[in-house]
């Protein structure tokens, strides 16, 4: 037998057991009502489904074809009162708390309806990512408070996160690139806040969004060290909108163009900057800078593989529909057995797809940005907590600079690199994986089906349009893989240098 | 560009490209808004006057007389830019080469040397479908002289164009079928609104409900099977110029924006994954131009199993450009995803040029099928 010492030894080689294999150890610490709670989310995904999603889903995209500036102010509605719009809002901010790995079997579960409906509402969360992952209390607060009023009043409030600009789109995505490219998007310090002046484009659900977390630069030829995050209003003064962009799919969830003319932003609605988390964080500019986008990644690419898996699956059940309904030659194709290796192929994808994302929640959840909220004592105490407890007791502290200070330090300092390295990895690897298995799934689609596969009216030409648009989105896969490459591979590799070609 | 190193062909080349710089350039993403925004019957008009719809007919009916090799640079040309009116040529001529092969010449010359307008000569096709693997085609009752048609076809292309159109139905139990000319225009003929398919928008289809419509047979009784084989060859390749039209336009689109599109400080056809990409592009477009050309001599020169051999070319062609498509996108990243650039819809008609002449498992079953029943890929 091998000594402990031993053992730790073998398992520190590449590839490293605990970078490898994340389920294994955080299986006994994930708290057990989780378990309950995804299935919770998961039946009420598919009632929603079955009630809105599907039979809107064909419907909604002809309709964004005869006119294309729609918007789909209904659906969003709708989404609000099944209250779609908080279930993953955290408690200790006024939302219902669900957990949030939940949200990934929840996307994949209305991606297999409509990947541009599971937008609609998947897209908001991103920007509560942005918004939390700053560590920023009061804003966070002050932001989601709108939303939880939302609801209650039938009118939704929903949160955009604004990134990519014109001239940048990879580049805002990597420290290690922005400070070479061109992003414009620049906030002038002035008296009391900032002037922002910029273009933002691609931006889902900018239109019918009531908050947009914006990302801007306080010196565009040191954007790495000068990353500033905003919360600006819709309705704010040099704040308006362009154009409405003609994607092939997803049209359910508009995508729009930004535009900043000498906005002004007041102080109290930054919600990080190199300046505020210098306030108690020692680190250089840069790594804080990295640290956030890396949180906000962590979160949300898995969130982008929940998506793929769901086309993917939404592509092999229209498959096995259509397999179990035509004959040919007299026979069902359900019953010949290429058809039958092919969706079994299919089915795989859905299969791989599903564990990736879940492999990437258990990183965060084990070693990233959900690991103090799963802690068993603290998942407890925030699920059996009575609401009145949150809105009279930890509302006010939210707003004391000291929590934020606290929340902060957490996120920023008390986070180990090689912890934000294996969240990080696994999420690329999570996007890629699960959007390419997504396409793929759509191609086999679309050949099984023939002559029918290119029929609007029969699905799957939809699911191939709506695909193609996760493997550009959250950075492109191949920003991924070299994003996959940097943290899961290099650090092994003393010579290897990534974004240095 | 042209891909033959003939001369005689690059007319035809020459032809196609300045047509495809005034007729379609700059207006691919407007044309391609049919069904939802108005159909182009000014180009139509123009691939008539210009007499690319009846390229491949001979010339003592009424047509060009072009062969093989001057139809596809025709295709190959126009599809570069936007293959749909591609689609319009392919579906026309694969309706005039099944009236040939049904040995209705006469009635092609009646149907095509008197058309006047573009309109009046076009008859619609259902290209998407092999016959023989549609397990419910209509049925044809014989009333003495003509026939009458009751069921349906989907995605009959040109039918909301076309007066008249050339359809497979069954007249017994059988699997066998035969094709007749049915005016779609008449009675007992209902057709749908513009059917809103993933590519190829403004080369249109509608789903046809036949009750009792009036048809006249063409050719044999039951011989559909026969002439749908024999048309098979040429129309294949035809596709093959299609998929590599697009294939072209898909590598040059991403290649000219890598050029230009600057990230992390350089051009991103600096980036060494861009280039990797760039030259899958390159050379899945120099083999499809290649097996354009081997496809058409393959025709000229019908040795041994060339039918089968054209027939790889389409399946192997088709899914090249449907993989390059993907590519095509993403190397422009969300602008690929746009409609202002081209490659989204170069992406869907991909698809859609695949699909031609029947699906992609079927051809292939029907690849092997034929070898196990004759010991030889040839028909």
């Amino acid at each position: 037998m091998l000594t402990k010492a031993e053992v730790a030894s073998m398992l520190s080689r590449f590839p490293k057991f605990e970078d490898s294999c994340i389920g294994l150890p955080y299986a006994p610490r994930m708290p057990k009502h989780m378990v309950k709670e995804t299935r919770e989310v998961i039946a009420i995904a598919r009632k929603f489904n079955e009630e809105v999603a599907k039979p809107l889903a064909l419907k909604l995209d002809r309709r964004t074809h005869e006119d294309p500036d729609f918007l789909p102010r209904e659906l969003i509605e709708e989404a609000n009162r099944w209250g779609f719009y908080t279930m993953w809002v955290p408690k200790m901010f006024g939302g219902q708390g669900y957990n949030m790995p939940s949200s990934s079997f929840f996307l994949e579960e209305v991606a297999s309806a409509c990947a541009g409906i599971a937008n609609v509402i998947g897209v908001h969360y991103l920007a509560v990512a942005g918004l939390i992952a700053s560590g920023n209390a009061r804003i966070s607060k002050r932001v989601l408070r709108e939303v939880i009023d939302g609801e209650k009043s039938g009118k939704p409030c929903l949160l955009a996160l604004a990134t990519t600009e014109p001239g940048a789109g990879t580049d805002v995505e990597e420290v290690d690139l922005v400070d070479k490219g061109r992003v414009t998007c620049n906030a002038k310090r002035v008296e009391g806040g900032y002037i922002v002046n910029g273009t933002k484009v691609f931006i889902s659900m900018g239109h019918v969004s009531t908050w947009t977390v914006l990302s801007a630069y306080e010196d565009v030829r040191r954007p790495s060290e000068t990353n500033i995050g905003f919360a600006v209003k819709t309705g704010a003064r040099g704040f308006s909108f362009g154009g409405h962009e003609n994607k092939m799919g997803q049209r359910a969830c508009p995508a729009s163009v930004l535009i900043f003319e000498d906005c002004f932003i007041p102080d109290d609605q930054v919600i990080m900057s190199a300046t505020l988390v210098k306030k108690y964080s020692s680190q250089p500019n840069r790594d804080i800078s990295q640290h956030y986008i890396d949180y906000v990644v962590s979160a949300t690419r898995p969130g982008v593989c929940a998506f793929g898996t769901g086309v993917a699956r939404g592509a092999f059940e229209t498959a096995l529909q259509y397999a179990s309904s035509t004959e040919v030659n007299g026979r069902l194709l359900i019953n010949q057995e290429w058809a039958q290796c092919l969706l079994a192929e299919m089915h795989k994808n859905v299969l791989l797809g599903r564990l990736a994302y879940t492999e990437a929640n258990n990183a965060n959840s084990l070693r990233g940005l959900y690991r103090i909220l799963q802690i068993k004592p603290v998942y407890q105490y925030l699920r059996f907590m009575p609401r009145i407890w949150f809105d009279k007791v930890i509302s006010p502290f939210l707003d004391l600079g000291l929590t934020s200070r606290v929340m902060g330090k957490l996120y920023f300092d008390h986070a180990k690199p090689e912890d934000q390295r294996c969240c990080s990895g696994w999420a690329s690897v999570a996007k890629f994986a699960g959007t390419d298995l997504g396409v793929k799934n759509c191609q086999m689609a679309i050949e099984l089906m023939g002559q029918r596969g290119l029929r609007q009216d029969a699905g799957a030409e939809k699911l191939l349009r709506d695909i193609k648009l996760l493997q550009i989105y959250e950075g492109t896969n191949q920003l991924n893989r070299l994003n996959a490459f940097k943290c899961l591979i290099a650090p092994a590799v003393p010579q290897a240098k990534v974004f240095e070609e | 560009m042209s891909n033959f190193n003939s001369d005689d062909l690059k007319p035809f080349a020459d032809l196609a490209q300045s047509f495809a710089a005034r007729e379609l350039a700059g207006k691919v993403a407007e044309h391609d808004r049919y069904p939802f925004g108005g159909f182009y019957e000014d180009v139509l008009k123009k691939i008539h006057e210009v007499g690319f719809l009846n390229a491949a007919l001979p010339v003592e009916l009424g047509g060009a007389g072009f062969g093989i090799s001057a139809l596809c640079e025709i295709l190959m040309n126009l599809s570069e830019t936007d293959a749909s009116p591609a689609g319009i040529i392919f579906t026309q001529s694969l309706s005039q080469k099944m009236l040939l092969a049904a040995g209705a010449q006469e009635l092609a010359r009646n149907l095509f040397s008197r058309s006047a307008s573009a309109k009046e000569g076009l008859i619609a096709f259902p290209v998407y479908a092999n016959p023989a693997d549609t397990d419910v085609l209509p049925m044809a009752q014989s009333n003495g002289d003509d026939y009458t048609l009751t069921g349906r076809i989907e995605l009959l292309v040109l039918g909301n164009l076309a007066r008249q159109a050339i359809v497979g139905a069954r007249t017994g139990p059988g699997p066998d079928y035969s094709f007749f000319l049915v005016d779609i225009d008449g009675k007992g003929v209902e057709k749908s609104e513009p059917v809103f398919t993933l590519g190829l928008h403004a080369c249109p289809a509608v789903d046809v409900t036949f009750q009792g419509a009036r048809a006249q047979l063409i050719g044999e009784e039951n011989a559909g099977p026969v002439y749908f084989e024999q048309v098979l060859p040429r129309m294949n390749a035809a596709a093959v110029a299609i998929s590599s039209g697009i294939l072209r336009g898909t590598y040059s689109e991403a290649l000219a924006y890598a050029q230009r599109r600057e990230q992390g400080g350089r051009p991103i056809v600096q980036w060494s994954e861009v280039a990797m990409m760039l030259a899958d592009l390159s050379t899945k477009a120099d083999v499809a131009a290649m097996c354009v050309c081997q496809s058409c001599q393959e025709l000229e020169q019908k040795q041994s199993g060339y039918e089968s051999r054209i027939c790889a070319a389409a399946l192997h062609i088709s899914e090249l450009a449907c993989e390059a498509t993907v590519d095509g996108i993403q190397i422009l990243g969300g602008y690929g995803y746009m409609k202002d650039y081209g490659q989204e819809k170069r992406y869907r008609d991909a698809r859609m040029v695949q699909a031609l002449l029947g699906s992609v498992p079927m051809k292939k079953l029907a690849m092997i099928r034929r070898i196990a029943e004759t010991g030889t890929n040839s028909i």
